[in-house]
Protein backbone atom coordinates (compact mmCIF):
# COMPACT_ATOMS: atom_id res chain seq x y z
CA UNK A 1 0.00 0.00 0.00
CA UNK A 2 1.42 3.30 -0.99
CA UNK A 3 0.81 6.42 0.98
CA UNK A 4 -0.90 9.46 -0.39
CA UNK A 5 1.71 12.14 -1.22
CA UNK A 6 1.67 15.28 0.86
CA UNK A 7 -0.79 17.82 -0.42
CA UNK A 8 0.93 20.97 -1.55
CA UNK A 9 -0.95 24.00 -0.36
CA UNK A 10 -0.12 27.15 -2.29
CA UNK A 11 -0.39 30.43 -0.52
CA UNK A 12 -3.41 32.57 -1.38
CA UNK A 13 -2.84 35.72 -3.39
CA UNK A 14 -4.89 38.32 -5.12
CA UNK A 15 -4.27 39.59 -8.65
CA UNK A 16 -3.85 43.30 -8.36
CA UNK A 17 -4.46 44.87 -11.73
CA UNK A 18 -7.20 42.67 -13.14
CA UNK A 19 -9.01 45.71 -14.47
CA UNK A 20 -6.18 46.32 -16.88
CA UNK A 21 -6.73 42.93 -18.60
CA UNK A 22 -7.60 43.79 -22.12
CA UNK A 23 -9.92 41.65 -24.21
CA UNK A 24 -9.05 43.36 -27.48
CA UNK A 25 -11.51 43.56 -30.39
CA UNK A 26 -14.24 41.03 -29.85
CA UNK A 27 -15.70 41.64 -33.25
CA UNK A 28 -14.61 44.06 -35.87
CA UNK A 29 -15.46 44.77 -39.43
CA UNK A 30 -13.07 43.21 -41.90
CA UNK A 31 -11.52 45.53 -44.40
CA UNK A 32 -12.37 45.05 -48.05
CA UNK A 33 -8.92 43.54 -48.69
CA UNK A 34 -9.35 41.02 -45.89
CA UNK A 35 -12.77 40.04 -47.15
CA UNK A 36 -11.49 39.51 -50.69
CA UNK A 37 -8.46 37.55 -49.55
CA UNK A 38 -10.73 35.33 -47.48
CA UNK A 39 -12.28 33.99 -50.65
CA UNK A 40 -10.62 30.69 -51.45
CA UNK A 41 -10.89 30.82 -55.21
CA UNK A 42 -9.51 34.35 -55.38
CA UNK A 43 -6.45 33.43 -53.35
CA UNK A 44 -5.79 30.40 -55.52
CA UNK A 45 -6.37 32.29 -58.72
CA UNK A 46 -3.99 35.04 -57.63
CA UNK A 47 -1.30 32.44 -56.90
CA UNK A 48 -1.73 31.11 -60.42
CA UNK A 49 -1.50 34.60 -61.87
CA UNK A 50 1.54 35.32 -59.70
CA UNK A 51 3.34 32.22 -60.97
CA UNK A 52 2.54 33.10 -64.57
CA UNK A 53 3.71 36.69 -64.13
CA UNK A 54 6.91 35.52 -62.43
CA UNK A 55 7.54 33.11 -65.29
CA UNK A 56 6.97 35.79 -67.94
CA UNK A 57 9.17 38.35 -66.15
CA UNK A 58 11.93 35.83 -65.49
CA UNK A 59 12.07 34.69 -69.11
CA UNK A 60 12.04 38.27 -70.39
CA UNK A 61 14.65 39.69 -68.02
CA UNK A 62 17.13 36.85 -67.72
CA UNK A 63 17.22 36.33 -71.46
CA UNK A 64 17.01 32.59 -70.98
CA UNK A 65 17.06 30.75 -74.29
CA UNK A 66 13.70 29.99 -75.87
CA UNK A 67 14.98 26.45 -76.24
CA UNK A 68 15.37 26.04 -72.48
CA UNK A 69 12.32 27.85 -71.19
CA UNK A 70 9.94 29.65 -73.55
CA UNK A 71 7.97 32.69 -72.42
CA UNK A 72 4.49 32.10 -71.09
CA UNK A 73 3.07 34.27 -73.85
CA UNK A 74 4.89 32.18 -76.46
CA UNK A 75 3.52 29.01 -74.86
CA UNK A 76 -0.02 30.35 -74.87
CA UNK A 77 0.38 31.40 -78.50
CA UNK A 78 1.72 27.93 -79.34
CA UNK A 79 -1.24 26.32 -77.61
CA UNK A 80 -3.65 28.52 -79.54
CA UNK A 81 -1.88 27.79 -82.80
CA UNK A 82 -1.78 24.05 -82.10
CA UNK A 83 -5.48 23.98 -81.34
CA UNK A 84 -6.51 26.04 -84.36
CA UNK A 85 -4.17 24.84 -87.07
CA UNK A 86 -2.26 21.74 -85.92
CA UNK A 87 -5.09 19.41 -85.02
CA UNK A 88 -4.18 19.23 -81.36
CA UNK A 89 -7.82 18.53 -80.52
CA UNK A 90 -7.87 15.63 -82.97
CA UNK A 91 -4.75 14.25 -81.27
CA UNK A 92 -6.39 14.55 -77.86
CA UNK A 93 -9.40 12.78 -79.33
CA UNK A 94 -7.18 9.97 -80.69
CA UNK A 95 -5.64 9.52 -77.26
CA UNK A 96 -8.99 9.56 -75.51
CA UNK A 97 -10.50 6.93 -77.82
CA UNK A 98 -7.66 4.52 -77.11
CA UNK A 99 -7.79 5.34 -73.40
CA UNK A 100 -11.54 4.87 -73.07
CA UNK A 101 -11.49 1.63 -75.07
CA UNK A 102 -8.78 0.18 -72.84
CA UNK A 103 -10.40 1.48 -69.67
CA UNK A 104 -13.83 0.08 -70.44
CA UNK A 105 -12.59 -3.35 -71.51
CA UNK A 106 -10.37 -3.40 -68.41
CA UNK A 107 -13.35 -2.60 -66.20
CA UNK A 108 -15.39 -5.42 -67.74
CA UNK A 109 -12.60 -7.95 -67.17
CA UNK A 110 -12.01 -6.67 -63.64
CA UNK A 111 -15.73 -6.98 -62.89
CA UNK A 112 -15.79 -10.57 -64.14
CA UNK A 113 -12.72 -11.47 -62.08
CA UNK A 114 -14.07 -9.86 -58.92
CA UNK A 115 -17.49 -11.43 -59.31
CA UNK A 116 -15.88 -14.84 -59.70
CA UNK A 117 -13.74 -14.10 -56.65
CA UNK A 118 -16.71 -13.23 -54.45
CA UNK A 119 -18.69 -16.29 -55.48
CA UNK A 120 -16.13 -19.07 -55.09
CA UNK A 121 -13.10 -19.63 -52.95
CA UNK A 122 -11.10 -20.83 -55.93
CA UNK A 123 -11.85 -17.57 -57.77
CA UNK A 124 -10.80 -15.68 -54.67
CA UNK A 125 -7.46 -17.49 -54.58
CA UNK A 126 -6.86 -16.97 -58.29
CA UNK A 127 -7.59 -13.26 -58.04
CA UNK A 128 -5.42 -12.65 -55.00
CA UNK A 129 -2.51 -14.57 -56.52
CA UNK A 130 -2.78 -12.72 -59.82
CA UNK A 131 -3.14 -9.26 -58.28
CA UNK A 132 -0.26 -9.84 -55.87
CA UNK A 133 1.91 -10.81 -58.82
CA UNK A 134 0.79 -8.43 -61.53
CA UNK A 135 -0.21 -5.29 -59.62
CA UNK A 136 3.42 -4.32 -58.88
CA UNK A 137 4.35 -4.81 -62.55
CA UNK A 138 4.31 -1.47 -64.38
CA UNK A 139 2.09 -1.84 -67.43
CA UNK A 140 4.55 0.05 -69.60
CA UNK A 141 7.07 -2.77 -69.12
CA UNK A 142 4.68 -5.01 -71.07
CA UNK A 143 4.71 -2.68 -74.07
CA UNK A 144 7.69 -4.38 -75.78
CA UNK A 145 5.89 -7.73 -75.49
CA UNK A 146 2.60 -6.20 -76.64
CA UNK A 147 4.33 -4.73 -79.69
CA UNK A 148 5.72 -8.17 -80.47
CA UNK A 149 2.36 -9.90 -80.10
CA UNK A 150 -0.02 -7.35 -81.59
CA UNK A 151 2.29 -5.39 -83.86
CA UNK A 152 2.61 -1.63 -83.98
CA UNK A 153 -0.86 -0.29 -83.48
CA UNK A 154 -3.62 0.70 -81.14
CA UNK A 155 -4.06 -2.96 -80.13
CA UNK A 156 -0.69 -3.02 -78.39
CA UNK A 157 -1.49 0.14 -76.42
CA UNK A 158 -4.93 -1.15 -75.50
CA UNK A 159 -3.34 -4.36 -74.20
CA UNK A 160 -1.01 -2.41 -71.91
CA UNK A 161 -3.88 -0.14 -70.82
CA UNK A 162 -5.95 -3.22 -69.93
CA UNK A 163 -3.15 -4.43 -67.78
CA UNK A 164 -2.82 -1.08 -66.05
CA UNK A 165 -6.55 -0.89 -65.25
CA UNK A 166 -7.54 -4.46 -64.37
CA UNK A 167 -5.33 -5.09 -61.34
CA UNK A 168 -5.84 -1.94 -59.28
CA UNK A 169 -9.59 -2.00 -59.96
CA UNK A 170 -9.96 -5.70 -59.18
CA UNK A 171 -7.77 -5.41 -56.09
CA UNK A 172 -9.69 -2.48 -54.62
CA UNK A 173 -13.12 -3.87 -55.49
CA UNK A 174 -12.20 -7.18 -53.91
CA UNK A 175 -10.89 -5.58 -50.73
CA UNK A 176 -14.05 -3.46 -50.66
CA UNK A 177 -16.29 -6.51 -51.04
CA UNK A 178 -14.45 -8.36 -48.31
CA UNK A 179 -14.89 -5.52 -45.85
CA UNK A 180 -18.66 -5.11 -46.35
CA UNK A 181 -20.09 -5.46 -42.88
CA UNK A 182 -21.66 -8.75 -41.87
CA UNK A 183 -24.89 -6.96 -40.94
CA UNK A 184 -25.38 -5.68 -44.48
CA UNK A 185 -24.59 -9.09 -45.91
CA UNK A 186 -27.20 -10.68 -43.69
CA UNK A 187 -29.75 -8.06 -44.70
CA UNK A 188 -29.10 -9.04 -48.31
CA UNK A 189 -29.50 -12.72 -47.51
CA UNK A 190 -32.67 -11.95 -45.64
CA UNK A 191 -34.10 -10.46 -48.80
CA UNK A 192 -33.14 -13.65 -50.58
CA UNK A 193 -30.57 -11.95 -52.82
CA UNK A 194 -28.23 -14.40 -54.46
CA UNK A 195 -25.49 -14.53 -57.07
CA UNK A 196 -25.33 -11.57 -59.43
CA UNK A 197 -28.27 -9.76 -57.86
CA UNK A 198 -26.55 -10.01 -54.48
CA UNK A 199 -23.36 -8.53 -55.96
CA UNK A 200 -25.18 -5.79 -57.90
CA UNK A 201 -27.69 -4.71 -55.27
CA UNK A 202 -25.74 -5.18 -52.10
CA UNK A 203 -22.00 -5.61 -52.43
CA UNK A 204 -21.37 -2.92 -55.06
CA UNK A 205 -23.24 -0.09 -53.29
CA UNK A 206 -21.77 -1.07 -49.93
CA UNK A 207 -18.22 -1.21 -51.25
CA UNK A 208 -18.58 1.77 -53.59
CA UNK A 209 -16.07 4.08 -51.86
CA UNK A 210 -13.38 1.44 -52.29
CA UNK A 211 -14.45 0.63 -55.85
CA UNK A 212 -14.32 4.31 -56.76
CA UNK A 213 -10.83 4.55 -55.32
CA UNK A 214 -9.81 1.62 -57.51
CA UNK A 215 -11.37 3.32 -60.53
CA UNK A 216 -9.42 6.50 -59.78
CA UNK A 217 -6.11 4.68 -59.33
CA UNK A 218 -6.82 2.67 -62.48
CA UNK A 219 -7.47 5.90 -64.37
CA UNK A 220 -4.27 7.47 -63.06
CA UNK A 221 -2.20 4.44 -64.08
CA UNK A 222 -3.90 4.21 -67.47
CA UNK A 223 -3.36 7.91 -68.19
CA UNK A 224 0.32 7.68 -67.28
CA UNK A 225 0.77 4.49 -69.26
CA UNK A 226 -0.92 5.95 -72.31
CA UNK A 227 1.23 9.08 -72.33
CA UNK A 228 4.39 7.03 -71.82
CA UNK A 229 3.44 4.56 -74.55
CA UNK A 230 2.70 7.37 -76.97
CA UNK A 231 5.94 9.10 -76.09
CA UNK A 232 7.77 5.97 -77.14
CA UNK A 233 5.90 4.56 -80.05
CA UNK A 234 3.22 7.17 -80.68
CA UNK A 235 4.01 7.94 -84.28
CA UNK A 236 3.76 4.35 -85.38
CA UNK A 237 0.55 3.83 -83.49
CA UNK A 238 -1.16 6.80 -85.04
CA UNK A 239 -4.33 6.39 -86.98
CA UNK A 240 -2.86 7.81 -90.16
CA UNK A 241 -5.95 7.42 -92.31
CA UNK A 242 -7.39 10.82 -91.50
CA UNK A 243 -4.03 12.53 -91.42
CA UNK A 244 -4.23 13.28 -87.71
CA UNK A 245 -0.94 11.80 -86.62
CA UNK A 246 -0.59 10.19 -83.23
CA UNK A 247 -1.89 11.19 -79.85
CA UNK A 248 -1.06 13.74 -77.20
CA UNK A 249 2.13 12.00 -76.08
CA UNK A 250 3.35 11.92 -79.64
CA UNK A 251 2.62 15.64 -79.99
CA UNK A 252 4.95 16.32 -77.06
CA UNK A 253 7.65 13.96 -78.27
CA UNK A 254 7.72 15.08 -81.89
CA UNK A 255 7.80 18.74 -80.90
CA UNK A 256 10.65 18.08 -78.52
CA UNK A 257 12.53 16.37 -81.34
CA UNK A 258 12.01 19.46 -83.48
CA UNK A 259 13.02 21.70 -80.55
CA UNK A 260 9.65 23.44 -80.59
CA UNK A 261 9.79 23.88 -76.84
CA UNK A 262 6.83 26.25 -76.66
CA UNK A 263 4.78 23.51 -78.29
CA UNK A 264 6.09 20.98 -75.76
CA UNK A 265 4.80 23.22 -73.00
CA UNK A 266 1.50 23.60 -74.83
CA UNK A 267 1.24 19.80 -74.96
CA UNK A 268 1.99 19.56 -71.23
CA UNK A 269 -0.74 22.12 -70.51
CA UNK A 270 -3.18 20.04 -72.50
CA UNK A 271 -2.18 16.92 -70.55
CA UNK A 272 -2.75 18.82 -67.30
CA UNK A 273 -6.10 20.15 -68.51
CA UNK A 274 -7.36 16.70 -69.51
CA UNK A 275 -6.14 15.23 -66.21
CA UNK A 276 -7.71 17.99 -64.13
CA UNK A 277 -10.95 17.64 -66.09
CA UNK A 278 -11.21 13.89 -65.52
CA UNK A 279 -10.22 13.98 -61.86
CA UNK A 280 -12.10 17.09 -60.79
CA UNK A 281 -15.13 17.04 -63.06
CA UNK A 282 -15.85 13.44 -63.99
CA UNK A 283 -14.87 11.68 -60.78
CA UNK A 284 -16.18 14.49 -58.59
CA UNK A 285 -19.56 14.26 -60.30
CA UNK A 286 -19.63 10.50 -59.75
CA UNK A 287 -18.71 11.00 -56.09
CA UNK A 288 -21.36 13.65 -55.61
CA UNK A 289 -24.05 11.46 -57.07
CA UNK A 290 -23.11 8.31 -55.19
CA UNK A 291 -20.94 8.06 -52.10
CA UNK A 292 -21.47 11.63 -50.91
CA UNK A 293 -25.21 11.58 -51.44
CA UNK A 294 -25.38 8.27 -49.62
CA UNK A 295 -23.38 9.78 -46.78
CA UNK A 296 -20.52 7.30 -47.06
CA UNK A 297 -17.78 9.87 -47.51
CA UNK A 298 -17.25 13.21 -45.87
CA UNK A 299 -17.56 16.43 -47.83
CA UNK B 1 -62.82 0.61 -43.04
CA UNK B 2 -59.87 2.70 -44.06
CA UNK B 3 -58.31 4.57 -41.18
CA UNK B 4 -56.58 7.88 -41.53
CA UNK B 5 -52.86 7.60 -40.98
CA UNK B 6 -51.29 9.75 -38.23
CA UNK B 7 -49.88 12.21 -40.75
CA UNK B 8 -53.27 12.72 -42.25
CA UNK B 9 -52.29 11.83 -45.82
CA UNK B 10 -53.24 8.62 -47.58
CA UNK B 11 -54.69 5.58 -45.91
CA UNK B 12 -53.21 2.50 -44.36
CA UNK B 13 -53.62 -0.70 -46.40
CA UNK B 14 -56.08 -3.20 -45.06
CA UNK B 15 -54.66 -5.92 -42.87
CA UNK B 16 -54.49 -9.40 -44.35
CA UNK B 17 -55.04 -12.13 -41.84
CA UNK B 18 -53.53 -15.41 -42.94
CA UNK B 19 -55.16 -18.62 -41.79
CA UNK B 20 -53.40 -20.53 -39.04
CA UNK B 21 -51.79 -23.84 -39.92
CA UNK B 22 -49.59 -26.43 -38.32
CA UNK B 23 -46.51 -28.03 -39.80
CA UNK B 24 -47.29 -31.70 -39.65
CA UNK B 25 -44.00 -33.48 -40.22
CA UNK B 26 -41.68 -31.35 -38.13
CA UNK B 27 -40.31 -34.49 -36.54
CA UNK B 28 -38.78 -35.45 -39.85
CA UNK B 29 -36.58 -32.37 -39.94
CA UNK B 30 -33.15 -33.75 -39.57
CA UNK B 31 -30.08 -32.17 -38.20
CA UNK B 32 -27.18 -33.43 -40.25
CA UNK B 33 -23.64 -33.76 -38.99
CA UNK B 34 -22.87 -30.86 -36.70
CA UNK B 35 -19.16 -31.40 -36.76
CA UNK B 36 -17.14 -33.83 -38.73
CA UNK B 37 -13.48 -34.50 -38.98
CA UNK B 38 -11.83 -33.02 -42.06
CA UNK B 39 -9.90 -35.42 -44.16
CA UNK B 40 -6.17 -34.83 -44.60
CA UNK B 41 -6.71 -33.46 -48.13
CA UNK B 42 -9.35 -31.04 -46.94
CA UNK B 43 -7.09 -29.85 -44.15
CA UNK B 44 -4.18 -29.30 -46.53
CA UNK B 45 -6.45 -27.60 -49.06
CA UNK B 46 -7.62 -25.24 -46.30
CA UNK B 47 -4.14 -23.78 -45.91
CA UNK B 48 -4.08 -20.52 -47.82
CA UNK B 49 -0.47 -20.73 -48.93
CA UNK B 50 -0.91 -24.23 -50.33
CA UNK B 51 -3.89 -23.24 -52.47
CA UNK B 52 -2.07 -20.20 -53.83
CA UNK B 53 1.09 -22.19 -54.52
CA UNK B 54 -1.02 -24.75 -56.39
CA UNK B 55 -2.58 -21.99 -58.49
CA UNK B 56 0.83 -20.54 -59.22
CA UNK B 57 2.17 -23.97 -60.18
CA UNK B 58 -0.91 -24.52 -62.33
CA UNK B 59 -0.28 -21.26 -64.20
CA UNK B 60 3.36 -22.14 -64.75
CA UNK B 61 2.44 -25.66 -65.89
CA UNK B 62 -0.19 -24.28 -68.28
CA UNK B 63 2.36 -21.86 -69.74
CA UNK B 64 4.98 -24.57 -70.11
CA UNK B 65 2.49 -27.07 -71.49
CA UNK B 66 1.09 -24.59 -73.99
CA UNK B 67 4.47 -23.49 -75.33
CA UNK B 68 5.92 -26.99 -75.52
CA UNK B 69 2.76 -28.81 -76.58
CA UNK B 70 1.71 -26.40 -79.31
CA UNK B 71 5.28 -25.75 -80.41
CA UNK B 72 4.87 -21.98 -80.08
CA UNK B 73 7.48 -19.89 -81.80
CA UNK B 74 9.94 -19.05 -78.95
CA UNK B 75 10.41 -15.56 -80.35
CA UNK B 76 6.74 -14.86 -79.63
CA UNK B 77 6.36 -16.71 -76.34
CA UNK B 78 9.32 -18.60 -74.89
CA UNK B 79 8.61 -21.48 -72.54
CA UNK B 80 8.80 -20.95 -68.79
CA UNK B 81 11.89 -23.10 -68.38
CA UNK B 82 13.80 -21.13 -71.01
CA UNK B 83 12.81 -17.83 -69.39
CA UNK B 84 13.95 -19.02 -65.98
CA UNK B 85 17.24 -20.28 -67.40
CA UNK B 86 17.81 -16.94 -69.07
CA UNK B 87 17.03 -15.17 -65.81
CA UNK B 88 19.48 -17.41 -63.93
CA UNK B 89 22.22 -16.83 -66.49
CA UNK B 90 21.62 -13.08 -66.62
CA UNK B 91 21.70 -12.85 -62.84
CA UNK B 92 24.72 -14.99 -62.14
CA UNK B 93 26.74 -14.86 -65.34
CA UNK B 94 25.55 -11.61 -66.87
CA UNK B 95 25.29 -8.06 -65.62
CA UNK B 96 21.58 -8.00 -64.74
CA UNK B 97 22.45 -7.52 -61.06
CA UNK B 98 24.33 -4.28 -61.86
CA UNK B 99 21.44 -3.06 -63.98
CA UNK B 100 19.01 -3.69 -61.14
CA UNK B 101 21.34 -1.91 -58.74
CA UNK B 102 21.57 1.05 -61.10
CA UNK B 103 17.76 1.29 -61.30
CA UNK B 104 17.37 0.96 -57.55
CA UNK B 105 20.00 3.61 -56.90
CA UNK B 106 18.30 6.14 -59.18
CA UNK B 107 14.93 5.23 -57.69
CA UNK B 108 16.13 5.72 -54.12
CA UNK B 109 17.77 9.07 -54.89
CA UNK B 110 14.64 10.33 -56.64
CA UNK B 111 12.27 8.96 -54.03
CA UNK B 112 14.09 10.38 -51.03
CA UNK B 113 14.66 13.74 -52.71
CA UNK B 114 10.94 13.84 -53.53
CA UNK B 115 10.02 13.02 -49.93
CA UNK B 116 12.31 15.75 -48.58
CA UNK B 117 10.89 18.38 -50.91
CA UNK B 118 7.36 17.25 -50.07
CA UNK B 119 8.16 17.55 -46.36
CA UNK B 120 9.49 21.08 -46.79
CA UNK B 121 6.45 22.15 -48.81
CA UNK B 122 4.10 20.62 -46.27
CA UNK B 123 5.87 22.35 -43.37
CA UNK B 124 5.44 25.62 -45.20
CA UNK B 125 1.77 24.80 -45.80
CA UNK B 126 1.11 24.16 -42.12
CA UNK B 127 2.90 27.37 -41.17
CA UNK B 128 0.76 29.79 -43.15
CA UNK B 129 -2.27 30.11 -45.33
CA UNK B 130 -0.40 31.24 -48.42
CA UNK B 131 1.68 28.06 -48.31
CA UNK B 132 -1.44 25.97 -47.89
CA UNK B 133 -3.07 27.63 -50.89
CA UNK B 134 0.07 27.19 -52.94
CA UNK B 135 0.23 23.45 -52.15
CA UNK B 136 -3.44 22.98 -52.97
CA UNK B 137 -2.99 24.78 -56.28
CA UNK B 138 0.24 23.02 -57.25
CA UNK B 139 -0.96 19.52 -56.37
CA UNK B 140 -4.23 20.04 -58.22
CA UNK B 141 -2.26 21.05 -61.29
CA UNK B 142 0.72 18.72 -61.22
CA UNK B 143 -0.76 15.55 -59.75
CA UNK B 144 -2.73 14.72 -62.92
CA UNK B 145 0.36 15.37 -65.07
CA UNK B 146 2.14 12.08 -65.75
CA UNK B 147 5.77 12.54 -64.72
CA UNK B 148 6.99 10.75 -67.82
CA UNK B 149 5.56 13.58 -69.97
CA UNK B 150 8.19 15.84 -68.40
CA UNK B 151 11.01 13.58 -69.54
CA UNK B 152 11.53 15.37 -72.87
CA UNK B 153 11.87 18.67 -71.01
CA UNK B 154 14.09 17.14 -68.34
CA UNK B 155 16.45 15.82 -70.97
CA UNK B 156 16.64 19.27 -72.47
CA UNK B 157 17.38 20.91 -69.13
CA UNK B 158 19.61 18.36 -67.48
CA UNK B 159 20.99 16.49 -70.46
CA UNK B 160 20.93 12.78 -71.02
CA UNK B 161 21.76 11.20 -67.71
CA UNK B 162 20.83 10.32 -64.20
CA UNK B 163 19.93 13.94 -63.36
CA UNK B 164 16.97 14.00 -65.71
CA UNK B 165 15.73 10.63 -64.46
CA UNK B 166 15.95 11.91 -60.88
CA UNK B 167 14.07 15.09 -61.85
CA UNK B 168 11.23 13.06 -63.34
CA UNK B 169 11.14 10.72 -60.34
CA UNK B 170 10.98 13.67 -57.93
CA UNK B 171 8.03 14.98 -59.87
CA UNK B 172 6.24 11.62 -59.70
CA UNK B 173 6.73 11.27 -55.94
CA UNK B 174 6.39 14.85 -54.75
CA UNK B 175 2.79 15.62 -55.71
CA UNK B 176 1.27 12.30 -54.70
CA UNK B 177 2.90 12.50 -51.25
CA UNK B 178 2.19 16.22 -50.79
CA UNK B 179 -1.46 15.80 -51.78
CA UNK B 180 -2.26 12.97 -49.39
CA UNK B 181 -0.17 14.40 -46.54
CA UNK B 182 -1.85 17.77 -46.90
CA UNK B 183 -5.34 16.28 -46.87
CA UNK B 184 -4.31 13.97 -44.02
CA UNK B 185 -3.16 16.96 -41.95
CA UNK B 186 -6.39 18.79 -42.65
CA UNK B 187 -8.43 15.85 -41.44
CA UNK B 188 -6.62 15.54 -38.08
CA UNK B 189 -9.36 15.85 -35.50
CA UNK B 190 -9.71 19.03 -33.54
CA UNK B 191 -9.45 17.17 -30.25
CA UNK B 192 -5.97 15.95 -31.12
CA UNK B 193 -4.91 19.42 -32.24
CA UNK B 194 -6.14 20.96 -29.00
CA UNK B 195 -4.30 18.31 -26.97
CA UNK B 196 -1.15 19.35 -28.78
CA UNK B 197 -1.74 23.01 -27.99
CA UNK B 198 -2.48 22.11 -24.41
CA UNK B 199 0.97 20.58 -24.17
CA UNK B 200 2.36 23.80 -25.58
CA UNK B 201 3.63 22.16 -28.77
CA UNK B 202 4.41 24.61 -31.54
CA UNK B 203 5.97 24.75 -34.98
CA UNK B 204 7.93 21.71 -36.06
CA UNK B 205 7.36 19.92 -32.76
CA UNK B 206 3.61 20.28 -33.18
CA UNK B 207 3.80 18.87 -36.69
CA UNK B 208 6.08 16.00 -35.71
CA UNK B 209 4.41 14.96 -32.47
CA UNK B 210 0.75 15.54 -33.31
CA UNK B 211 0.04 15.97 -37.01
CA UNK B 212 2.39 13.33 -38.42
CA UNK B 213 1.33 10.45 -36.16
CA UNK B 214 -2.34 11.38 -36.48
CA UNK B 215 -2.19 11.57 -40.27
CA UNK B 216 0.20 8.65 -40.75
CA UNK B 217 -2.31 6.35 -42.48
CA UNK B 218 -2.86 8.83 -45.28
CA UNK B 219 0.84 9.78 -45.39
CA UNK B 220 1.68 6.10 -45.85
CA UNK B 221 -1.00 5.77 -48.51
CA UNK B 222 0.58 8.73 -50.31
CA UNK B 223 4.03 7.21 -50.00
CA UNK B 224 2.75 3.94 -51.47
CA UNK B 225 1.10 5.68 -54.40
CA UNK B 226 4.24 7.80 -54.83
CA UNK B 227 6.34 4.64 -54.88
CA UNK B 228 4.03 3.01 -57.43
CA UNK B 229 4.18 6.08 -59.68
CA UNK B 230 7.95 6.36 -59.29
CA UNK B 231 8.51 2.69 -60.11
CA UNK B 232 6.28 2.92 -63.18
CA UNK B 233 7.90 6.15 -64.27
CA UNK B 234 11.41 4.80 -63.85
CA UNK B 235 10.72 1.66 -65.88
CA UNK B 236 8.97 3.75 -68.52
CA UNK B 237 11.76 6.31 -68.66
CA UNK B 238 14.42 3.62 -68.93
CA UNK B 239 12.44 1.87 -71.63
CA UNK B 240 12.56 5.05 -73.65
CA UNK B 241 15.84 6.70 -72.95
CA UNK B 242 17.66 4.30 -70.64
CA UNK B 243 20.77 3.61 -72.61
CA UNK B 244 21.61 7.26 -72.95
CA UNK B 245 22.13 7.46 -69.21
CA UNK B 246 25.31 5.42 -69.18
CA UNK B 247 24.99 1.81 -68.14
CA UNK B 248 21.19 1.59 -68.25
CA UNK B 249 18.89 -0.12 -65.79
CA UNK B 250 16.26 -2.81 -65.62
CA UNK B 251 13.91 -1.07 -68.05
CA UNK B 252 16.73 -0.76 -70.53
CA UNK B 253 17.49 -4.47 -70.15
CA UNK B 254 13.88 -5.25 -71.16
CA UNK B 255 13.98 -2.85 -74.08
CA UNK B 256 17.35 -4.10 -75.30
CA UNK B 257 16.16 -7.70 -75.14
CA UNK B 258 13.02 -6.88 -77.07
CA UNK B 259 15.03 -4.99 -79.70
CA UNK B 260 17.25 -8.05 -80.13
CA UNK B 261 14.08 -10.18 -80.33
CA UNK B 262 15.43 -11.99 -77.30
CA UNK B 263 11.97 -12.60 -75.85
CA UNK B 264 13.15 -14.86 -73.01
CA UNK B 265 15.32 -11.94 -71.89
CA UNK B 266 12.19 -9.74 -71.84
CA UNK B 267 10.46 -12.27 -69.61
CA UNK B 268 13.52 -12.52 -67.36
CA UNK B 269 13.42 -8.72 -66.96
CA UNK B 270 9.70 -8.77 -66.25
CA UNK B 271 10.23 -11.42 -63.56
CA UNK B 272 12.76 -9.18 -61.85
CA UNK B 273 10.43 -6.16 -62.08
CA UNK B 274 7.60 -8.18 -60.50
CA UNK B 275 9.90 -9.58 -57.83
CA UNK B 276 11.26 -6.19 -56.86
CA UNK B 277 7.78 -4.69 -56.81
CA UNK B 278 6.48 -7.47 -54.56
CA UNK B 279 9.42 -7.08 -52.18
CA UNK B 280 8.88 -3.34 -51.80
CA UNK B 281 5.09 -3.50 -51.48
CA UNK B 282 4.72 -6.62 -49.35
CA UNK B 283 7.91 -6.51 -47.30
CA UNK B 284 9.01 -2.90 -46.92
CA UNK B 285 5.66 -1.10 -46.76
CA UNK B 286 3.93 -4.00 -44.99
CA UNK B 287 6.55 -3.86 -42.22
CA UNK B 288 6.28 -0.10 -41.87
CA UNK B 289 2.52 -0.47 -41.55
CA UNK B 290 2.77 -3.28 -39.03
CA UNK B 291 5.14 -1.25 -36.87
CA UNK B 292 3.16 1.98 -36.98
CA UNK B 293 -0.47 2.31 -38.01
CA UNK B 294 -1.40 -1.31 -37.32
CA UNK B 295 0.43 -1.29 -34.01
CA UNK B 296 -1.31 1.93 -33.00
CA UNK B 297 -4.67 0.48 -33.99
CA UNK B 298 -5.37 3.09 -36.67
CA UNK B 299 -5.78 0.60 -39.46
CA UNK B 300 -6.75 -3.02 -39.60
Amino acid sequence: MSTIPNVLVRSEFEATDITKADTGDVARKLTLFERISDMNSIRKLSILVLVIVAWEIYTRLSGVSELILPKFSATAAALFQAVTSEQLLAMVWNSMIVLVTGYVIGLVIATLLTTAATMTRFGNDVLSTLTAMLNPLPAIALLPLALLWFGLGADAIIFTLLHSVIWPVALNAHVGFMSVSETQRMVGQNYGLKGLVYVGKLLIPAAFPQILMGLKIGWAYAWRTLIAAELVFGGSISDTDDGAAGGLGWFIFSNQMELQIAHVFAGLFTVILVGVFVENVVFNAIENRTVRRWGMQAR
Amino acid sequence: MSTVSPRGKGSLPELVIRPEYEVSDIAQAQISEVAHKLSLIERIWNINGVRKAVILLGLVAAWQGYTVGFDVEPLMLPSFSVSITTLYNALFHGDLIYKIWYSVKVLLIGYSAGLIIAAILILWATANRFGSDFIAMATAMFNPLPAIALLPLAMLWFGLGTASLVFVLIHSVLWAVALSTHSGFENVSHTLRMIGRNYGLKGIKYVWKILVPAALPSILAGMKIGWAFAWRTLIGAELVFGASSGSGGLGWYIFESSQNIDTDGVFAGLFMVILFGIVVENVVFRNIELRTVNLWGMQR
